[in-house]
């Protein structure tokens, strides 16, 4: 019985989180977006099968060399007969994957280390906090090649991982300064006096409260590590065999698409810009809600 | 002897636009202030009288706006300048002390700086006259020199609040506002606030009209005040008749509900809740709550009138019936 | 009965560091207080301006901070062993109302959820049903009409109500002690008595103590018995509230009780405040007595040895050189 009570409760919460969200126009155009694309990236795999059969569209000679934009391939071959439209379909995919995956896996590394640092304070935050700073300092992208370098076989979870162990200070320190402030509230207090425990005031208490900028922190690495792989792809490191849109990118323009075919180029970058825009949308409809929101909702 | 009167307030409506409708925060006040008078305004949270003197300063910002009413200030209608005008009025003639200014002080630069640049603000003159000009304003408040070369966190909250004084006084004005000066401060630094700002009467016949929910304040310094409720002021008097005779019910309950060491008995309190300016109560909106509610009260909202010469009230107890 | 006293606390000190972990400044934020509070049930104001120390004992009393020096006792055992050995049961008994109505809900959730968790954690009912009856029982005890308050927001209820609703939990627990950290100072004039009639109801009812914390004589008067001044820390005056009012010996008393803005416009302050060294923030002096930079009495003695209190007739206490501390 209270199984059923606990999930209507998640339920009627997630439906007011949604009713408050969605009054706001960014998060409403930024998550339909983001939507499309997610939807459009994913199920491109059925969309290619039906355009092509039981050919990968970046498997040498699915078309001919060079082909003009047709039906078949509306954005044409690059000069190894590959279809450059499939590409940018899966491309999408890959690309948002490797985005959430190291979204969420930053997430999660950001979140237990700032919460263990700013609810525990002390030695353990200090030496936490020391951890993190080093960590932000160390620069990013000699670390990407010197990685890359080294392997040349890398799997799309591996990549993910890879950019997501090193995306998450700059989302523990946001976390850690919101724990830091709310662990001195009043209700804090008096969740301790109700015998909660240190568990069920993280959880219970804190959690709901810091949950905006963890939100925020997520797309923030999520769009962190799309842009770091396009970018590596773009200087001509990545794993080969990882079709992203950094990789369609770096092979257009390498082929010369871009004097050629400008309208090709032209196609990626315009998806790359709207998962940026989409993303960027969301997370300033999501501080323009929490922000406020939280002053009217604590009176002040 | 009839003083000279130095502010006129008439009918005003400051307004606040929501998705609810217009929420009429301050709703049809008059009241007038006299030359050289302490004029306290007094009411709860909510009663609408720090939007009333926002009103009156033309500070209100949106979503609230000027609905309506004259502000007549040395017998010009404030309302109908243009900014540019209102600007020359401002510091000049009138000063305005807003709630929290001594949070407002610029931790980094030392307190000469900030009234300077103040002064300079708002008139013409070389930075060495601004410094003369403030290091007086200081000394007329009997606060030494020595605070111009400190801090603002070097000083006490009373002091931060003694120097923001003479800064709004620098340049003379006969009019000083002040919304709250003393409701952050401990009970030694009101006091020296509050004596100052009589001083400034006393010694130099500057209008003060004080903002204040904490009817103590207005007990010590205030020579008249104006009670506000759900936006409209329900009576105006003289300090002693507001005291010793209130007229109006909640001015009664109010008087009554103040605890103090003067006087030890037990406290009822008013019944009810504040109403919300969304939903302002029909008639007399205190009727909801007003042990002597009769039923032109729930109809017709009642008139401040003259009952006792300097005393107004706006109640059907004293409809002259 | 000859019982320990309710709460005891003997020459508390806590002491804070500003500056981060490798050093700083060092401050005695509470030095060496010494009161207590008798096992019947009474009402005991501390009054202190801000800088005092006196939400610091708060934070002790409650466990939430562990004194330096000294310690807490309540009804005979330490706060400390209370709270190893039989923490449910310390916090059963002792409990807080604190000053900023705003900011003692979780925004997040409705009210409703405060009180149901009090009364879950402490297993103050067997069953849903009565839970439920628990909690409509406190709120009509305290005016509160169930069907206006139950199901909101914090955001949607007025800060009386709110405040209201703290005073509705300690129904619900009916500790010994409550700590009550300034519980009127954010509310309405006219609605603080009425808060405070129910403290003085629940003394009188159900035998809870209150330790009411505030920089506010006028309400201190209103309810408490006796009073203890703080100044920097340390505590200057303890006495009944009629002496401390109307008797107040140490200098810093009086200047405080001079100084209270009084609501009738017959008595108004008539001199000039005199104190020295009125502009600067106060600051702790390093050894003597805490008022010794602004006392107009202050002799040399006051600068270098700390008076200690001494007890000047029938439970009156003064920390003052003038009074042979």
């Amino acid at each position: 019985m209270s199984r059923v009570r606990n999930s209507s409760k998640i339920i009627v919460s997630l439906k007011r989180v949604i009713g408050i969200l969605g009054k706001n126009n960014k998060l409403k155009i930024g998550s339909s977006i983001f939507l499309a694309l997610l939807v459009i990236g994913y199920i491109s795999p059925f969309i290619n099968r039906l355009r092509l059969g039981d050919k990968r569209p970046d498997a040498l000679a699915v078309g001919r060399r060079w082909e003009q934009p047709s039906i078949k391939f509306p954005l044409g071959t690059d000069d190894y007969g590959r279809d450059i439209f499939g590409m940018l379909l899966i491309g999408t995919m890959y690309s948002l994957s490797i985005g959430l995956l190291a979204g969420a896996i930053a997430t999660l590394i950001a979140v237990t280390i700032g919460f263990i640092s700013g609810y525990k304070g002390g030695i353990t935050d200090h030496v936490l906090r020391t951890f993190t700073d080093t960590l932000m300092v160390v620069p990013l992208w000699p670390i990407y090649m010197v990685i890359a370098t080294y392997t040349r076989k890398l799997p799309l979870e591996t990549v993910a991982i890879l950019l997501g162990i090193f995306s998450w200070p700059g989302a523990a320190r946001v976390i850690r300064a919101q724990v830091l402030s709310l662990r001195e509230r009043a209700f804090v207090k008096l969740a301790k006096l109700n015998m909660l425990n240190d568990l069920e005031i993280v959880f219970t208490e804190l959690l709901p409260n810091v949950a905006p900028y963890i939100v925020i922190g997520f797309i923030n690495s999520a769009m962190g590590a799309i842009f770091a792989e396009t970018g590596l792809r773009l200087i001509g490191i990545g794993p080969p065999l990882l079709p992203t849109l950094g990789y369609l990118l770096s092979i257009t323009i390498g082929v010369g698409m871009l004097s050629v075919r400008p309208y090709v180029v032209a196609a990626v970058v315009a998806v790359l810009s709207l998962i940026f825009v989409s993303l960027n949308l969301i997370n300033i409809g999501l501080e323009e809600e929490f922000n406020p929101r939280l002053k009217k909702v604590t009176g002040l | 002897m009839e003083k000279g009167t130095i502010l006129e307030v008439k009918n005003l409506k400051v307004y606040y636009k929501t998705i609810a409708g217009d929420a009429k925060v301050v709703d049809d006040v008059t009241f007038s202030v006299y030359h050289g008078e302490i004029f306290g305004i007094a009411g709860e949270s909510g009663c609408g009288k720090s939007t009333l003197v926002e009103g009156v300063y033309r500070i209100v910002k949106p979503p609230g706006y000027i609905a309506g009413g004259e502000v007549l200030f040395e017998g010009v209608d404030l309302l109908k300048l243009s900014e540019e005008e209102m600007r020359d009025i401002r510091w000049k003639k009138m000063a305005y002390i807003p709630q929290g200014a001594m949070s407002s002080l610029n931790p980094v630069l030392r307190v000469e700086e900030q009234m300077i640049d103040a002064i300079l603000d708002h008139s013409n003159i070389s930075k060495e006259e601004a410094l003369e000009i403030a290091k007086k304003s200081l000394s007329e408040l009997g606060l030494p020199e020595a605070v111009l070369r400190m801090y603002p966190h070097e000083l006490s909250g009373g002091m931060k609040q003694r120097v923001i004084i003479a800064t709004a006084y620098a340049l003379r004005p006969d009019l000083i506002i002040a919304d709250e000066p003393v409701t952050a401060l401990d009970v030694v630094s009101t006091r020296e606030v509050l004596q100052t700002l009589r001083e400034l009467r006393d010694k130099y016949g500057a209008t003060v009209m004080l903002v204040a929910h904490d009817m103590a304040v207005h007990a010590e310094i205030d020579d008249r005040l104006a009670v506000m409720y759900a936006g409209k002021v329900i009576e105006i008097g003289s300090v002693t008749d507001i005291f010793y005779d209130p007229l109006h019910p909640y001015t009664k309950g109010l008087i009554d509900s103040i605890p103090s060491i003067a006087k030890k008995k037990l406290i009822r309190g008013i019944p009810g809740i504040a109403p919300s300016p969304l939903n302002w109560p029909s008639g007399c909106r205190f009727h909801p709550r007003c042990p002597y509610a009769r039923d032109i009260c729930k109809a017709e909202e009642p008139e401040l009138k003259e009952v006792k010469p300097g005393h107004l009230v706006a109640c059907h107890l004293y409809g002259g019936d | 009965m000859g019982d320990a006293p309710l709460l005891e606390l003997r020459n508390v000190t806590k002491i804070f560091r500003g500056g981060g972990p490798y050093g700083g400044k060092e401050f005695k934020a509470v030095d060496e207080v010494t009161f207590s509070m008798p096992s019947e049930p009474s009402i005991l104001a501390l009054v202190g301006e801000s800088g005092s120390g006196k939400t610091t004992i708060a934070n002790m009393i409650l466990g939430f901070l562990e004194p330096d020096g000294g310690d807490i006792y309540f009804k005979g055992e330490s706060i400390s062993s209370w709270l190893k050995n039989r923490p449910s049961e310390f916090r059963r008994k002792v409990q807080a109302i604190f000053q900023d109505p705003y900011e003692i809900y979780n925004p997040v959730y409705r009210i409703d959820r405060l009180l149901k968790i009090t009364v879950k954690k402490f297993n103050l009912a067997t069953s849903e049903a009565e839970a439920t009856e628990l909690i409509r029982n406190a709120l009509e005890a305290l005016e509160l009409r169930p069907q206006d308050v139950l199901g909101r927001y914090p955001h949607q209820l007025s800060g009386g109500e709110r405040q209201r609703l703290m005073l509705a939990r300690i129904l619900l627990l009916k500790p010994e002690l409550t700590v009550a950290d300034e519980p009127v100072s954010m509310l309405d004039v006219s609605l603080r008595a009425v808060f405070l009639n129910y403290l003085e109801e629940f003394k009188k009812k159900y035998g809870i103590s209150c330790l009411y914390i505030t920089h506010d004589f006028n309400t201190a008067y209103y309810i408490a018995d006796r009073a203890v001044v703080l100044n920097l820390g340390k505590v200057v005056e303890i006495g009944s509230m009629e002496e401390i009012i109307h008797k107040p010996l140490h200098p810093y008393t009086q200047t405080l009780i001079s100084s209270i803005p009084i609501p009738d416009p017959k008595s108004r302050w008539e001199e000039r405040l005199e104190l020295r060294r009125l502009e600067l923030k106060e600051i702790r002096p390093e050894k003597g007595c805490p008022f010794v930079l602004r006392c107009t009495h202050a002799m040399k003695k006051c600068e270098e040895v700390k008076p200690s209190l001494v007890d000047v007739g029938g439970g009156h206490m003064v920390a003052c050189h003038l009074y042979g501390g």
